[in-house]
């Protein structure tokens, strides 16, 4: 528990560092200087603690939701976008963008989550008849269903002239977020918050289907549970911020090394460890070129595929 | 028999020789020069190819009728003007090679885009390379509509459409005196960047001497950076163009203004003294160097400046 505290203290210290991170002149001198009504306040309360908000919710929820999608699939190199979900729900938000552009914001995040719901469905029939000897095989089917579904989104976004904003939406990036456009993402602390409570289902349902029968569980149930949490959180990001990579991946797995495998346990560390990567990143992708930024999936990718590859290389393989 | 067959061949080809060689000295040669090398261009060309919108709208302006244009992409404001019939040659980066060998074309235009297709192109059909320097825009633009009427011995109405756009630039340089500092935004499904002194947006800066906002930032080295909010109501420009990609399907219009509009935005020079002007994304983004296409983008710029 001290080791939980500890963590959840660097994760407010670099909350702290993100508001005071910024082109704005906003310290506590310019703040006690300008008042309530001063330029320092207004940016403060308009667009840093926004952010900072926004880029706590996305990593916690994010993070979760590779979790959970691990203990469904019971797979540690799963996450959102090795398994097509990701690519899904931006296919969905794309085709809505398309055919009903005026629709509010809302809409389209919830046509983007029934498309992630449908594409994480196939990716979980496709593991039913695919034989799996390896654990790396799981990630290999789902990266590659991905791919799949990722051209046929370019496909349309070229016919319909949006590769640009396609290209947007797949590099996440927190720059635009301000007051009044990041609220969705208080969704995904909905999601984690029901992950919790259905923490030992899932710790259950982890360990197979026969267990999970065998203790009265309906199985069926705790899977559809997981992933439309794990639907909604990729679309929810998606929509407000785009996606962000390998965080679902990194956070469980560095967690389960040092704690387990019990979800009850690990949520809480998860949530936290997801929220402060992300932080640690985009103060990291403000401050590199200031005053200009680099997106947060950039910064991500470079931390993230470092800190795979060395889990892929201690892992023994063969093991799960 | 087979020595029969090589002298008839030979018979052949002086003939083909003799005949190419009267044709072209009737027709007289041109040789084009262009980023890329030379081509020699016999006569003037009939049937025409362009994988650049911006060359499209050249030839267009001059009354040049052009028979392949790129499949995707072909920019509002030029209209119906494009030909129903045109044959599509491929997108703006990948010419379909086989189509345009198909067509056996007297003249292929590339440019930025596809300027990298010029190795391959060369050999299957005369090809000139008319790629625009946007450290050198306006010039850029008038050495290519030069270049054109020489090819089409359109050279009065070459000089006509100049004189227009050196007009016009003299106008809207005149417009933006004293007009204070400008910065050129372009947004992307919710974000914002900023691009830097060559980039395909620094006309405003380069060609009609509206100061940049962005000289007062430490860091002038930039390339289609992303920017916050935080960082508009800091550079706190007196004009800001907005070039709105969303805006590619038509439908989406009006993205760019639902997202500037915002508390942050709203405090700057430019918002509060309604100094937000909108700029045709496709003439920005896709045609920037084609006559029609900078024509009315200065049209749009002198129209907010006199506003």
């Amino acid at each position: 528990m001290p080791a939980l505290i500890l963590a959840s203290i660097v994760t407010i210290i670099l909350a702290v560092v993100s508001i005071f991170v910024g082109v704005s002149d906003v310290s506590i001198a310019s703040l006690l200087a300008g008042g309530v009504d001063g330029r320092a306040m207004e940016v403060l309360l308009i667009s840093r603690i926004p952010r900072t908000l926004a880029l706590i919710l996305a990593g916690a929820s994010m993070a979760i939701a590779g979790l959970v999608m691990q203990m469904v699939v019971r797979n540690r190199f799963v996450e959102p976008s090795t398994t097509g979900t990701s690519e899904s729900a931006a296919l969905g938000f794309l085709v809505v963008t398309i055919l009903a552009p005026g629709w509010p914001l809302m809409a389209k995040m919830g046509v983007a989550a029934l498309f992630a719901l449908g594409g994480t469905a196939l990716f979980l029939r496709i593991l039913r008849v695919v034989p799996l000897r390896d654990v790396l095989m799981v990630p290999l089917v789902g990266i590659m269903l991905g791919g799949i579904i990722g051209a046929l989104t370019a496909f349309v976004a070229y016919r319909a002239n949006l590769m640009a904003s396609l290209l947007a939406w797949n590099m996440g990036d927190f720059s635009g977020i301000i007051r009044g456009r990041y609220e969705l993402l208080w969704i995904g602390l909905a999601c984690c918050a029901i992950a919790y409570i259905a923490a030992d289902r899932f710790t259950v349902a982890g360990m197979g289907k026969d267990f999970t029968t065998n203790l009265g569980l309906n199985y069926q149930r705790v899977m559809v549970l997981g992933l439309v949490i794990v639907s909604l959180v990729s679309a929810v990001v998606l929509v407000s911020v785009g996606s962000i990579p390998f965080l679902g991946l990194i956070v469980p797995n560095l967690v389960s090394l040092m704690i387990g495998d019990n979800m009850r346990r690990t949520v809480p560390w998860v949530a936290i460890g997801g929220a402060g990567m992300v932080l640690a990143c985009d103060i990291v992708g403000r401050l590199i070129r200031f005053p200009y930024e680099i997106p947060i999936a950039v910064v991500m990718g470079v931390v993230g595929s470092a800190l795979f590859l060395y889990l892929l290389l201690r892992t023994p393989r063969g093991a799960t | 028999m087979s020595s029969l067959f090589r002298s008839t061949a030979i018979v052949a080809a002086v003939f083909a020789g003799v005949f190419s060689l009267a044709s072209a000295s009737i027709a007289q040669d041109k040789v084009i020069t262009h980023p890329q090398g030379e081509t020699t261009i016999s006569g003037v060309p009939a049937k025409v190819l362009t994988q650049d919108w911006a060359v499209f709208d050249n030839l267009n302006a001059l009354g040049v009728a052009v028979a392949g244009v790129p499949s995707s992409n072909a920019p509002s404001y030029l209209g119906d003007q494009v030909p129903a019939d045109a044959l599509p040659i491929g997108s703006l980066f990948e010419p379909d090679f086989e189509g345009i060998a198909a067509e056996e074309a007297d003249v292929y235009f590339i440019a930025g885009r596809s300027a990298s297709a010029y190795p391959t192109a060369k050999d299957i059909v005369p090809t000139i390379d008319l790629s625009v320097n946007n450290t050198e825009f306006v010039s850029g633009i008038k050495h290519n509509i030069t270049t054109l009427g020489e090819i089409f011995d359109l050279q009065v109405r070459a000089e006509e459409l100049n004189a227009a756009l050196d007009a016009k630039v003299a106008e809207a340089t005149a417009a933006a005196e004293g007009k204070g500092t400008a910065l050129v935004l372009v947004t992307n499904a919710g974000k914002l960047g900023v691009y830097g002194a060559d980039s395909r947006v620094a006309w405003v800066y380069n060609e009609i001497g509206m100061s940049s906002a962005l000289d007062s930032v430490k860091d002038g080295d930039h390339g289609g950076d992303a920017v916050s909010f935080e960082f508009l109501l800091e550079v706190n420009p007196d004009w800001v163009f907005v070039v709105d990609r969303d805006a590619g399907t038509g439908e989406s219009a009006g993205a760019a203004a639902a997202l500037l509009d915002n508390e942050l935005f709203n405090q700057t020079n430019a918002a509060k003294e309604g100094h937000v002007v909108y700029l045709d994304p496709q003439a920005s983004y896709i045609s920037m160097h084609g006559y029609q296409g900078v024509m009315l983008l200065l049209d749009q710029v002198l129209a907010g400046l006199n506003s």
